[in-house]
């Protein structure tokens, strides 16, 4: 359904981000991107929305090349802004309508469709914000603003949801409800992490980004947990001392770092 | 050595620039500048006229427009603005990549954590822009109306000006964590 051809994604500085990323995503599937800090997690995911050009490589939607002369051509464009979405780790830069109402509503009505409002009360109630409607989506807590933002990406029944860190700003509750939420929903979702405890809960497949910027693994979720050398190869463990009692001892801990 | 010299001939050049009012003076030393820009100078004219274009237009316009309201206008005022900004501009482009700002600067500790907290800035502001960019980019379906664009632009606006602020705060408490802003010293012992 989305596919990354030999991606690579430098920057116009010259730095590699990403480095020949191979992978397709099928209808439903369920997948998480997990890598380390500065590995290009957020920069495959702005790539796949067609929001960086990779600097070779292609990424395909459908059979569809998307680069920038397929985003030219309005229809296509909109096709594939409606049916891949991208969550931002940072919610706040996504919100910039003056109320949650007006936020949700912002797909369907670019779209024309005239029955705005009751989807926007439905997409509400899903996303369990139908309290916030009136305020202001800055003046929301990051868990809210997280919710605020994925109505506003679900109102738009996309087919693709792309996450990145979606758990980054929100309380345990939110989490729980987040994890449960992706759960329940047949969109081919793919979700960066770094929340190994929580990776599993996401999906069934792993993509792991090294540090040297390529794909270092793509398989089951829990043959990668469960291999301490490649969790140590990607740096998603670590190693420390501590004690056990009189014992001092050290190993490998998966320790959660949001 | 070389870093100071250039940053004090941009001092002295922005304010000849800004004493100097005829045109024709202004218009001597944009050539001087472009000549000693080198092969770069058509480059440099080029991002320097973009840059200035959208301000000088709505400048000139409103000036000449004063016209309309019996307002007397007079062209060499609007040539010596649109030249001041641009050779302005021009010295600016072609000297910013030049100069080491930091080994510039290095002769007050002062003015060197100044800059480096400057320069500290500029990449997470530069990489939150052009996040708030690509988000808007994202969620566009279709071209959006002028008042959609506003909200966006305003919105985006707030977002960083809320960002500044907050980083602004944080990293002066973090300063006076680390003793930066020292206390005058008094003869006061505390408690007295």
């Amino acid at each position: 359904m989305l596919q990354a051809i030999e991606v690579s994604y430098r920057l116009p500085e010259g730095q590699e981000i990403l480095r020949a990323i191979d992978f397709q995503l099928g209808r439903g599937e369920k997948v998480v991107l997990l890598g380390a800090n500065g590995t290009g997690k957020s920069t495959l995911l702005k790539v796949l929305n067609g929001l960086l050009p990779p600097t070779t490589g292609t990424v395909s939607y459908d059979g569809r090349v998307v680069d920038r002369a397929a985003l030219r051509e309005a229809a296509f464009h909109q096709r594939f802004r409606r049916e891949v979405v991208l969550l931002f780790q940072n919610p706040d830069t996504m919100l910039f309508n003056p109320s949650v109402f007006d936020e949700i509503a912002f797909g369907p009505r670019q779209l024309g469709l005239d029955d705005v409002d009751k989807r926007v009360h439905h997409w509400a109630g899903e996303l369990g914000v139908v309290p916030l409607l009136e305020r202001t989506p800055f003046g929301l807590s990051g868990g809210e603003k997280q919710r605020v933002c994925l109505a506003a990406l679900l109102i738009l029944e996309p087919k693709v949801l792309l996450l990145d860190e979606p758990t980054a700003n929100m309380d345990p509750r939110s989490t729980g409800w987040l994890v449960d939420f992706l759960a329940d929903i047949n969109q081919t979702t793919l979700v960066t992490t770094h929340n190994l405890s929580l990776a599993g809960e996401f999906g069934d497949r792993c993509l792991v980004l090294g540090e040297d910027h390529r794909l270092i693994f793509d398989g089951p979720i829990q043959d990668f947990l469960g291999d301490q050398d490649r969790l140590a190869a990607a740096n998603l463990v670590h190693r420390h001392r501590h004690r056990h009692g009189a014992t001092e001892h050290s190993h490998f801990h998966t320790h959660d770092w949001d | 050595m070389k870093d100071r010299l250039l940053l004090l001939g941009y001092a002295i050049a922005v304010v000849a620039a800004t004493s100097v009012h005829n045109p024709w003076w202004l218009a001597g030393g944009l050539l001087v500048v472009a000549a000693l820009a080198g092969r770069q100078a058509p480059t440099i004219g080029w991002r320097a006229l973009r840059a200035v274009l959208f301000f000088n237009l709505v400048i000139s316009i409103g000036y000449a427009a004063g016209a309309l309201f019996g307002q007397a206008v007079s062209l060499d005022y609007l040539i010596l603005v649109n030249t001041r900004v641009y050779l302005l501009i021009f010295l600016t482009f072609s000297l910013a990549s030049k100069i080491d700002i930091l080994r510039a600067l290095s002769f007050s500790r002062n003015l060197s954590y100044l800059v480096t907290l400057v320069l500290s800035q500029i990449i997470p502001f530069r990489r939150l822009f052009e996040d708030l960019r690509l988000a808007a980019e994202s969620r566009r379906l279709r071209r959006l109306r002028l008042r959609e664009r506003y909200l966006q632009s305003a919105a985006a606006a707030v977002h960083l000006f809320d960002r500044a602020e907050h980083d602004a705060r944080e990293i002066a408490l973090a300063m006076r964590s680390r003793g930066f802003f020292q206390p005058e010293a008094t003869d006061n012992a505390p408690g007295d």
